[in-house]
């Protein structure tokens, strides 16, 4: 199969990869760019532990077609914060024992980091409606609904 | 007297790889000349094979290996309790998924073409998928030992005259349903070869027993596999039985190099141990004060097409028939039961939740009969300190059921659902 050129912006930098047309938007960033934190749960769009943000939009990766990306800016959970310099949202997370098993957990972030960006004091029904896409099977809804109110009180005291 | 655990919240271990996405699940490992393996599954449930044809998959470019049942050197069997499941099958299908064939090849491309390209003759047989159908005497055998895997029974004093004794009784049937654990991370492993070692690198809930299963199946000692658990994405009890293992560990070791196997979603469904499905027939019997008498209950647990933790489970289920009650007469039969349907293993609760459904709702049923309210009729039966189960335990200084009961009650109040 002929390789396409795909450039876009992926955490503030620019990238050049030549991937396969049909390849999604997961499988260059795992497979050809190894970021890994973007996991393929279900492939088919429902569990969203696939999800980055696409021009600040969370979006399942894995029903994306990778050269729709092109020019885009691409953030992934690599792009957020460190472990010594975690994001705000990843702090929240971990300090009110938001994390189980950790798959579905950058999704979670990463969707959360959108919602506020959009809505600094979100109530917990649209904190709810927000997280919808992203399934948690460790049943740790409450811990994560609770960790993304702490995140955006946090964030608002900055 | 200060603590640095007891009473304090913990950070978990490895939490900041998590929430950075550093943390390494097994599907985001790469080696150098890793091969991609595919598992060739029957798609009916009810079969005997006749001729399994590998030599067009073997001549696809990029195509490693391909193996079948006589590939295996070690034993062609696995199970947590009784060793009943093919790790590939060459004579009987028993379930829609068995695995038959495995391939390591270049690519994912390559191995689905071989997949493709494996032709296997197969004559059907009529399945059985009713548990109740499969204990009749003309039913179609699942297993050749028969298909009542296991008849478990509870009795403890006379439940026959404690019926006619009753002022009230209640008889109902109750069926619950297979549920799937749906873990968001589906089965991934890697295995390779260092020097005479079988190293393996899985997503499980049981390492050590992972290792006992590959050695029987490699025909080694234990003490050349070593199993190393990477961060596990959910498993609720569905990783606690063996999944892509002795796959990986056969090709790596046909083939020499690293191998990956990673369940996709639909694979992982398919492939992986369910929750089991009940049949209850549960009578119970109290007298005008709503204390329970005593039971009567038969309990029909399909476990699929192999053991797995079925014999547990059905256990589980005779134990638990009377729930957080004191009864006096108590007459339970649990059977395990065989049939073509998916295999029932562990899952959360492991065989509990489904006998809660049952007891609970008598509880209601009875209270409804004597307009007892239903929070009274469950305290007035609770099992207390000193009260004798149903199994002849007598319980030590906690029983926790009467100010759990108590705090439902209040919440419920509180939320203002209902008295």
């Amino acid at each position: 199969m002929k390789l396409e050129v795909l450039q876009f912006e992926l955490n503030a930098r620019k990238v050049s990869v030549r991937v396969k047309p049909d390849a999604t938007l997961l499988d260059v960033l795992r497979e050809d760019l190894d970021l890994t934190g973007a996991k393929r749960g279900c492939g088919e769009g429902e569990c969203g532990a696939c999800t980055v943000l696409i021009d600040g939009m969370p979006v399942d990766s894995c029903i994306y077609p990778a050269l729709k990306a092109a020019g885009k800016n691409i953030e992934t959970i690599e792009g957020l914060g460190t472990e010594d310099n975690l994001h705000p949202v990843q702090k929240a997370f971990l300090d009110e024992g938001a994390v189980q098993c950790g798959f579905c957990t950058p999704g979670m972030i990463l969707t959360t980091t959108a919602l506020l960006a959009k809505n600094q004091s979100p109530s917990e029904e649209e904190v709810k409606v927000a997280l919808s896409g992203n399934l948690c099977r460790c049943t740790g809804y409450t811990k994560i609904i609770n960790a993304v109110k702490v995140a955006a009180r946090n964030i608002n005291k900055l | 007297m200060s603590h640095k655990v007891i009473g304090c919240s913990v950070e978990q271990i490895n939490g900041s790889k998590k929430v950075t996405g550093k943390s390494k699940f097994t599907d985001d490992l790469k080696m150098q000349g890793m091969l991609i393996a595919k598992v060739l599954r029957s798609n009916i449930p009810h079969a005997r094979i006749k001729k399994i044809d590998i030599s067009i998959a073997e001549k696809i470019p990029g195509v490693i290996a391909v193996l079948t049942a006589k590939d295996i050197q070690g034993e062609n069997s696995v199970g947590i309790i009784i060793k009943d499941e093919p790790v590939l099958t060459d004579e009987k299908i028993r379930r829609i998924g068995e695995p038959i064939a495995l391939i390591a090849a270049e690519t994912e491309e390559q191995a689905d073409m071989a997949l493709a390209a494996i032709d296997v003759k197969l004559e059907e047989i009529q399945g059985v998928f009713d548990p109740e159908e499969a204990l009749q005497p003309s039913a179609t055998l699942v297993h050749k030992g028969g298909n009542l895997l296991v008849h478990k029974k509870l009795r403890r004093g006379d439940a026959e005259t404690a019926f006619k004794e009753a002022i009230v009784t209640a008889e109902s049937n109750y069926i619950t349903q297979m549920v799937e654990h749906a873990y968001i991370e589906p089965e991934a492993g890697i295995a390779y070869c260092d020097q005479d070692k079988v190293i393996l690198l899985v997503s499980t809930q049981d390492p050590h027993y992972d290792r006992e299963e590959i050695a029987r199946v490699l025909g080694i000692g234990q003490h050349k596999v070593r199993v190393i658990q990477q961060p596990t994405g959910g498993g609720f009890g569905g990783k606690l039985d063996i999944s892509v293992q002795c796959h990986v560990a056969l090709l790596a070791r046909a083939t020499g190099r690293p191998v990956k196997l990673t369940y996709t979603r639909q694979e992982s469904i398919i492939a992986s141990p369910k929750r089991h499905p009940y049949k209850i027939y549960y009578k119970s019997a109290a007298g005008e004060d709503g204390k329970l008498l005593g039971v009567k209950v038969k309990i029909i647990c399909d476990t699929g097409a192999y053991a797995s933790y079925g014999p547990a489970v059905v256990t589980r289920a005779l134990v638990h028939a009377t729930g957080p009650y004191s009864i006096p007469n108590v007459h339970v039969d649990a059977y395990g039961v065989f049939t073509n349907n998916p295999v029932c293993g562990a899952m959360r609760g492991f065989g509990v939740p489904q006998m809660a459904f049952a007891h609970e709702s008598q509880m209601d049923i009875l209270a409804e009969k004597l307009n007892i309210s239903p929070w009274e009729i469950r305290r007035r039966n609770f099992l207390t300190p000193g009260a004798i189960t149903g199994t002849g335990q007598k319980l030590g200084q906690s029983v926790g059921i009467l100010e759990t009961l108590n705090k439902v009650q209040s919440y419920v109040k509180e939320q203002g659902w209902g008295n």
